[in-house]
This record gives structure tokens, C-alpha cells and sequence, in this order.
């Protein structure tokens, strides 16, 4: 394992985000309605400090609409969902639930990086320019130790060369990498990547999951919606699987590969594995 | 297909093959002088207001290109408004910004010029004093022109504006929310810069509109180059001479405008590599009528 300082991605930014609670996330009773259509019914998930959780599951189970709900990207019906201590979308009003001011919003969303499946970097801006631009603008950052914390966290993704690149100039997995040292740059307490490797080519799919292995290794609270079983049984402290929107089966990789309880979960492991 | 010839076909034309045209258009017309009529062109008049203009052809060019832009400015700022207020989550914001966007497209703008200028000042709810800024005096006319060009202008540029801010990938609004930016900084920092590039060309193409649009400000009184024209022929009776003068004078605002706008449209699609894909030569010309400029293609 590579741990030289030239890879440590949470010094690069300072050291690890402190958490304010022991529970970073903690989802409770989620449910999420399309019009008529049902997708979350019922989600409830506790990720503690520290630990990495994969999320699985066939297609419409409802694992991206989850990770999407734990930063508000979707508005959710009922139950609650609280990242680092605060209650996140909405504000208690009289014991019921209204939905919070977008600036409110917007203030819980720092404690959480997200990375998408199409990496949506900011095409306008080089690779630096996308990783210093929420921390001087949201953060408020000065500028050019923005700047120094953004080369830090390129040259430990490996793109240091990269640094005045358009996105457009760089690789899916090169893309990918910035997206993670961009989400990373806002220290947040905890990281979602929603199939942060679906849209990759099968040869950049690697370079991608090395950086996230470094940081589950780093110690970064991190929840991971993927198929990709390999990195679940190496850094995953729990697996959860979805099915139809809801949580059928959690527990350790262990558990997980070698004694699965629930049907679905078998035949599903016997497509992907 | 003839080669280089026909990839110009759709617009301005380069500056020499430009000359050419009006060069052989003058004598063929000036060839017409010989013919059987009773009417003996006076081409000197026409060459003189073209190369040695005088200084009221001078002051009415000013003029013109300066309302252009001052109604461009104002048209483009309303235009975001506008546009971002059709797309406000908020009812009564889309509602205004709807019927805005409604009214002004949905009737003639010299109906616009003559209510907002005779109208407001008949009825004693503007009279358009003339401004002092200054040295600088402007005419009540000119702020009405000004003002009601406008606001014609920002309802049309509404919809481009629209247009533009709708051709960017939602991801990178979803993706500057999830870094904690608040929806009016992601629009201004990530979805409006993007946007711009889609709207310039359109834009262009705008005023190119605008720069002859303002003649339609005779109506009210402003001595713009139209005007200036108009009241020079109206004094010795050479309207065929003056008018086409003028409308080289106009050919050639439209002209150098057309080449302002391709070295603009140039320098963005270097500035960001990625972008230019989305927004290649073909749309270009397309919209802007403009030639492919040889920079634009990767």
C-alpha cells in the first residue's frame, strides 16, 4: 500500500475534515415520490465516522435517488436526513418539517462533496480553476492559498501536469479525478459518489478507484453507489443493497459475498460478480 | 460546386470582394445615366456623402451607433432578467416577466416609439426633459428612443437568453449546488458564463439589427443617420443619390460590425477548448450570417 506523502490526499487539504458527530449521516424512514411513483420507500441508513458504505443494487432500485437526497440534489416526502448534525433541506417548525432557504441549503451542502457519474466539471475553467472555485467563492478562501491547496490535491490525484488543462483536454478518468480533488477542496465531512465510474472507459475505470481506495484507506466518511465489487470487498465497511426502494440486505463485505441472506441479493451478486 | 466561392455564399462577404461588388454596382448604375431618361444622376453627391461626409452625416453616424449600443446594453441586461424571471420558481416574477416578453414582441416597435415619446408626454406622465450629464446634453427624444429600443430589444433577447442558459447541461448547476453555491451565484458563475458563448452569435445577429433599427427613430425626431439623409434629400431633391448613400453608410456599419463579431466569436472558442465543439462554424453561420472565419474550425 502506497502510503507516501506524495499520495495523502486529506493532508493535502489540511488533514481530515472533522466531523462533529460520531454519525456523519443519518437517514431516517426516506421516502421519495416521482408524481405517482414511489421510487425511495422507506430508507434508513446510519454511516458513522470513518467508515465507507457501497451501495448496490439493479437499475431503479432507487441507490442514486438515495445519494442524491442526502445533499437535497432531490427533495424528499418524508422522513429526514441529517449529515453532520444538521438537518439537511429542511428546518423544524412546530415538530413539522418546512423546506429551508436555498442559502441555508447551500450552507449544509460544504460539509458534503459529491462526485457524479458524468464528472460535470465546469468546462469554462481549467482543472485548477474548477478545484479552487467553491472554496474562494463559497468559503471564501484567499485566492492563492486556494490556489497551493488545488496544486496539492492535483499533484496527489496524479494531474499535477494538468493543472492549466479544459476539461475537455483531459480523459474521462482524468475528469474523474479532478471531480474528487474538486469535491475534496471544500473539506467536507463526508463523500457521496453517485456511479462515479459508469461513465468510464473500462481502462480509466482503475485510476479512478485507486484514488478513492486512497481515501477510504485515509479515513474519509464516504458513501459510494457502485457495482464495482472489487473495490466493495477491499475498502467497504458495510455493503448495503437496494431493491425497489428499499434496503433488503446490509452488513460486512464478508457477510455480504460469502453468506447472503435474501434471495435477490444472490441473484444479483451472481449477474455482476 | 465552385470551391472557395460557394462557402462564402451565406454572408458578408471579405473586404475586397466587398469594394468589387459596390465598385461595379456604382459604374453599372452610373452606366444607366447614359440612357434614354430624363433624370441625370449627380454622382458626385452620392461620392461626397460617402468619402467626404460632412458634418452632419458625421453627427448622425455618431448618433446611430451610439443609440445601437446603448439600446443593446440595456436589451441584453433585460433580456437576463427577463429570461431568468421565466424561469423563476416564483408565479408572480414569470407572470411579469411573461407578459413583458408578450407585449413588446406583439407590437410594432415605431407604436412603441410613438406612445412612449408622444404618448408619456401628451398625457403629462413623462415629458422627456433633456439630461445633463456633464458636458454632455442628451435630447428628451434620444432617451425615449433609447429607452424604448430597449426595451424591445430586452424581450427578444429574453428568449436567447433563455435559449442559451437551456442548452446548458443541468449537471453543472447540480454540480455547483452540490459545492455549496446558492442558485443566483451558480447562475452567475457557472451557467451564465457558459450560456454566453451560446448567446453571442445570436446576439450579434441582434445588432446587427439594432444598428438599423434606429432609423425607425425618425418618427420621433432624432437626427440619427436615417434621419440625416432624409432631411438632406428633402432639401435639394436627390433621393436616389442620398438613399443610396445612406444605405451604403448602413452597409457599411453592418459590415465592420460582421467582422467585430466573427473576431469575437473567434477569441471565445479559443479561450475554451470545450466549448467550441457545441457551437461550431455551420450554427455560426447560420445565425450570425456571417462567413466561416477560417479560425473556427479545430
Amino acid at each position: 500500500m502506497n502510503q507516501a506523502e506524495d499520495h495523502n490526499l486529506l493532508e493535502a487539504i489540511g488533514g481530515a475534515p472533522l466531523a462533529e458527530t460520531a454519525n456523519v449521516v443519518e437517514v431516517t424512514d426516506l421516502h421519495k415520490w416521482f408524481g405517482r411513483n414511489e421510487v425511495l420507500k422507506g430508507v434508513s441508513m446510519t454511516v458513522r465516522q470513518r467508515e465507507v458504505v457501497v451501495v448496490c443494487g439493479p437499475s431503479g432500485s432507487g441507490k442514486t435517488t438515495f445519494i442524491r437526497c442526502v445533499n437535497h440534489l432531490e427533495k424528499i416526502q418524508q422522513g429526514r436526513v441529517m449529515v453532520n448534525g444538521h438537518l439537511i433541506g429542511y428546518r423544524e417548525e412546530n415538530g413539522r418539517l418546512v423546506s429551508d432557504k436555498e442559502a441555508n441549503i447551500a450552507r449544509q451542502r460544504r460539509e458534503i462533496g459529491m462526485v457524479f457519474q458524468r464528472f460535470n466539471l465546469f468546462p469554462h475553467k481549467t482543472a485548477l480553476g474548477n478545484i479552487i472555485e467553491a472554496p474562494v467563492q463559497v468559503r471564501g478562501i484567499p485566492e492563492d492559498e486556494a490556489i497551493e491547496m488545488g496544486r496539492k490535491l492535483l499533484t496527489r490525484v496524479g494531474l499535477a501536469h494538468k493543472e492549466d488543462a479544459y476539461p475537455a483536454q483531459l480523459s474521462g478518468g482524468q475528469q474523474q479525478r479532478v471531480a474528487i480533488a474538486r469535491a475534496l477542496a471544500m473539506r467536507p465531512a463526508v463523500m457521496l459518489f453517485d456511479e462515479p465510474t459508469s461513465a468510464l472507459d473500462p481502462e480509466m475505470i482503475g485510476e479512478v478507484l485507486e484514488v478513492m481506495k486512497e481515501l477510504a484507506r485515509e479515513g474519509m466518511t464516504m458513501i459510494v453507489v457502485s457495482h464495482e465489487m472489487g473495490f466493495a470487498r477491499e475498502v467497504a465497511d458495510r455493503i448495503v443493497m437496494m431493491d425497489d426502494g428499499l434496503i433488503i440486505e446490509e452488513g460486512t463485505p464478508e457477510h455480504f459475498f460469502t453468506n447472503p441472506q435474501q434471495e435477490r441479493t444472490k441473484s444479483f451478486l451472481s449477474k455482476i460478480l | 460546386m465552385t470551391g472557395p466561392r460557394r462557402s462564402r455564399s451565406i454572408g458578408a462577404p471579405r473586404p475586397a470582394y466587398a469594394v468589387g461588388v459596390l465598385v461595379l454596382a456604382c459604374l453599372l448604375l452610373a452606366g444607366c445615366s447614359n440612357a434614354k431618361t430624363s433624370f441625370q444622376f449627380q454622382w458626385p453627391l452620392f461620392f461626397q456623402s460617402i468619402f467626404g461626409p460632412d458634418n452632419q452625416i458625421k453627427a448622425g453616424l455618431v448618433l446611430t451607433v451610439t443609440i445601437s449600443i446603448a439600446a443593446q446594453a440595456i436589451g441584453v441586461v433585460l433580456g437576463i432578467f427577463a429570461a431568468l424571471g421565466k424561469m423563476s420558481k416564483v408565479l408572480p416574477i414569470r407572470w411579469f416577466a411573461n407578459v413583458y416578453v408578450w407585449i413588446f414582441r406583439g407590437t410594432p416597435l415605431i407604436v412603441q416609439l410613438v406612445f412612449f415619446y408622444f404618448g408619456l408626454g401628451v398625457a403629462k406622465i413623462y415629458g422627456w426633459p433633456d439630461l445633463t450629464i456633464g458636458p454632455l446634453t442628451i435630447e428628451g427624444a434620444i432617451q425615449a428612443g433609447i429607452f424604448a429600443l430597449g426595451l424591445n430589444e430586452g424581450a427578444y433577447m429574453a428568449e436567447i437568453v433563455r435559449a442559451g442558459i437551456l442548452a446548458i447541461d443541468p449537471g453543472q448547476m447540480e454540480a455547483a449546488r452540490a459545492l455549496g453555491m446558492t442558485p443566483g451565484k451558480a447562475m452567475r458563475r457557472i451557467v451564465l458564463p457558459q450560456a454566453a458563448r451560446v448567446i453571442i452569435p445570436p446576439l450579434g445577429n441582434e445588432f446587427n439589427n439594432m444598428l438599423k433599427t434606429t432609423s425607425l427613430l425618425f418618427v420621433i425626431g432624432v437626427v440619427e443617420l436615417y434621419s440625416t439623409f432624409n432631411i438632406k434629400q428633402g432639401e435639394d431633391y436627390r433621393p436616389f443619390e442620398l438613399y443610396l448613400a445612406c444605405a451604403v453608410w448602413f452597409l457599411l456599419l453592418t459590415t465592420i460590425w460582421g467582422f467585430i463579431q466573427s473576431w469575437i466569436e473567434g477569441r471565445l472558442a479559443r479561450g475554451t477548448p470545450g466549448a467550441a465543439s457545441s457551437s461550431g462554424p455551420s450554427l455560426r453561420a447560420r445565425m450570425l450570417g456571417l462567413r466561416n472565419a477560417s479560425g473556427v474550425g479545430h
